[in-house]
């Protein structure tokens, strides 16, 4: 009764909460309503990405490829059978984010099944394959719209549905780590022999994530063609994939937690650098001799803090300081570059706009990562009410 | 009728012929031991029994069903269950949850239930987590449930690979070199654990030890391997004795 009762509130609760930020943002400019929907649509893609990776411990990188399945499927399926269907936009659009997890997830096992019976990188190598024949099929195909788009009827923009569904992504992921079904998968990540000694069967448990994961990509392509109203192949582009791929790496292979955090951090990321202005006024340009002298200041200083950190005998305020000395270094040698870079003049008369620089920094990202914390911010922790009274009851303790 | 057996079970590896024609059977409640020098082909017969190799010619059968290349993931569902020479742990997982692992074959709900996080769901993880804390208890690992399991020492890491296998509830549990890496003193305790999960738990079990002292205390019937071949069967005292086992281990006291 308890039980049902907290569990009754909890759903009126998130869906109060999505609601109410949907209120909130309808007083918004349109462009922050853009990136509330962007970020939503991202902790759907990253999170369920995160079930096939970093749960499962398989290597997605054609995750867009779903995405798109479930745009054009949830497209197809407005243009042609919206009208005589006489549903109102809100509950259409929910049908077909069903119809459009289901298709996803149909591409999904036909894609994941052979390649996930054998062992090894195959599901990358397909999953990327599939992303593109799927971008260039699409292209050619005048009925869903070709390379010039699709219009799509009725456009609905529903900050709401698109966190509801955010949610919906995350309870079930964690749900699933709650209970003992979630042990399989994460059997599987760690030593797929052991797994199937103990009776796991492993090609289920890697395809089943791979279908779910699938799905709920697909589930956040009907909700972004129906806010769009226009979607073109060139929108599921690999850098799409590889932007989801960053956020999961980011966060940490195997928290949901920092999925999340990454998802939101990547979305707005680009968009503040593109709104930062120069001394004049005008947009922040850099030249390409200074943009090349920053990724040499960033090896300096990830070479420094590497070899800090490889050494466990350092006391903390040693780290700390090589910590920051590795920075100094790092801006130091930037400095230096920049003078030397700039002197070469295709270099210095190339200009480029700080908001180009997006896969740039994202590439820059994963590098330093894999080089300093390649287990992501988050690890494989995850968020939860313990650790918060920990962390104040640490505080607590320290002001006493 | 036997609950193992292997009939003339071969395989071959290219031109290696790593377990040749070997043939022994095991009967309920036996304590079993395979011996021979490193490489004789003692894990390879394991994997044949598991189903992690296919025999190239050759019977085995469990329980009178022939079970050569039935998938490994089958097999613990027939009723056998092992451990690991190289330790195969999952190692970011908790102590409690590697067992549970073992237990998830008994485990009755389906996957609908887990990601609602339905009560049937929440009650069947409590069951599967309270028999796995049972089972710790009897590996004396119940203190450690919490710690994830890459930081148990190696001794510890042994004995967790059999509380593993044995949440499976196997028949039969097949254990290749229980020992390895423990000292005098850990060898000891496992002794008196390997003969209670014979004795309390009904377990047929069917190991693999390097240490002759070991397996002369503790098996009843030995099984000898040298070269994939398999040179003697009996007891203990007439393995001891015999000169071609002698001669395979060269002189090491046996
Ligand atoms: N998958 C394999 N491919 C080729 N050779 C193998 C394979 N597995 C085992 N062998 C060979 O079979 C022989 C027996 O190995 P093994 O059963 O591991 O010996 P041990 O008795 O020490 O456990 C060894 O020579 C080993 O190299
Ligand atoms: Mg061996």
């Amino acid at each position: 009764m308890n039980f049902w009762l907290i569990r009754v509130l909890s759903i009126l609760g998130a869906i109060a909460g999505c609601a109410g930020l949907q209120v909130v943002a309808g007083g918004q400019s349109d462009y922050i309503q853009r990136l509330l929907i962007l970020a939503g649509l991202y902790v759907t893609l990253s999170v369920s990405l995160n079930l096939i990776n970093g749960i499962t411990g398989q290597f997605s990188i054609g995750h867009a490829a779903f995405y798109q399945v479930g745009a054009y499927m949830a497209g197809f399926c407005s243009v042609h059978y919206f009208k005589s269907s006489h549903l109102p936009p809100l509950v259409w659009l929910v049908v077909t984010m069903v119809v459009a997890a289901i298709a996803a997830a149909g591409a999904g096992f036909v894609v994941g099944l052979p390649s996930l019976r054998l062992r090894g990188d195959y599901l990358a190598i397909v999953t990327l394959g599939f992303g593109e024949i799927i971008r260039i099929q699409v292209q050619n195909t005048p009925a869903l719209g070709g390379s010039y788009g699709m219009n799509i009827e009725p456009k609905v923009q529903s900050i709401a549905l698109v966190w509801l569904l955010a949610v919906l992504c995350v309870a079930v992921c964690r749900n699933l780590l709650k209970t003992a079904s979630g042990l399989p998968f994460l059997a599987v990540r760690e030593d797929e022999v052991a797994s199937s000694a103990m009776g796991v069967n492993v090609t289920r448990a890697k395809v089943t994530a791979f279908v779910l994961g699938s799905a709920f990509a697909g589930s956040a392509g009907a909700l972004l063609a129906s806010y769009e109203g226009f979607i073109t192949p060139a929108t599921f582009g690999m850098d799409v994939s590889f932007i989801i791929l960053t956020m999961v790496v980011l966060g940490g292979t195997g928290s949901i937690t920092g999925s999340i955090f990454a998802a939101v951090f990547l979305t707005l990321l680009p968009e503040y650098l593109r709104g930062l202005k120069d001394a004049s006024g005008g947009p922040l340009t850099l030249t390409g001799g200074t943009v090349v002298a920053w990724m040499i200041g960033v090896i300096f200083a990830v070479a420094v803090l590497r070899h800090v950190y490889e050494d466990a005998k350092r006391s903390r305020l040693n780290r700390l300081c090589f910590g920051i000395g590795g920075v100094v270094v790092g801006l130091i040698v930037q400095a230096i570059a920049s003078v030397m870079m700039n002197k070469i003049g295709a270099l210095h008369d190339k200009i480029i706009m700080i908001g180009q620089l997006r896969m740039a920094i994202f590439a820059v990202t994963l590098i330093v990562l894999m080089l300093l914390r390649p287990q992501g911010v988050f690890a494989h922790h995850e968020f939860s009410w313990d650790w918060v009274g920990r962390l104040i009851g640490r505080r607590r303790r320290a002001t006493v | 009728m036997s609950l193992l057996r292997l009939d003339s079970a071969t395989i071959k590896f290219g031109g290696l012929v790593a377990v040749n024609s070997v043939s022994f059977e095991l009967d309920k409640g036996d304590l079993f031991g395979l011996i021979g020098p490193n490489g004789a082909g003692k894990t390879t017969c394991f994997n044949l029994i598991t189903g992690v190799y296919k025999p190239t010619s050759g019977v085995i059968t469990f329980r009178g069903k022939s079970i050569g290349g039935t998938p490994s993931s089958k097999i613990a569902a027939h009723g056998i269950a092992r451990t690991f020479q190289n330790i195969r742990l999952f190692r970011a997982l908790s102590v409690l949850e590697n067992v549970v692992v073992g237990g998830y074959l008994r485990h009755r709900t389906g996957l609908f239930s887990a990601l609602a996080y339905l009560p049937s769901s929440i009650n069947e993880t409590n069951r599967l987590r309270a028999e796995a804390m049972e089972l710790l208890k009897v590996v004396n690992l119940a203190h450690v449930a919490d710690v994830r399991s890459a930081d148990l020492s190696y001794g510890m890491q042994r004995r967790l690979e059999i509380a593993r296998a044995m949440a499976t509830q196997p028949e039969l549990l097949l254990l290749d070199e229980p020992a390895a890496g423990m000292n005098p003193l850990e060898k000891e305790e496992l002794l008196v654990m390997v003969k209670k999960i014979r004795d309390e738990h009904g377990m047929t079990v069917l190991l693999i030890e390097h240490d002759m002292r070991f397996v002369m205390n503790l098996c009843e019937r030995i099984v000898v391997l040298d070269h994939g071949e398999e040179i003697a069967q009996g007891p203990p005292s007439a393995i001891r004795n015999d000169p071609k086992v002698i001669a395979a281990y060269l002189g090491e006291a046996v």
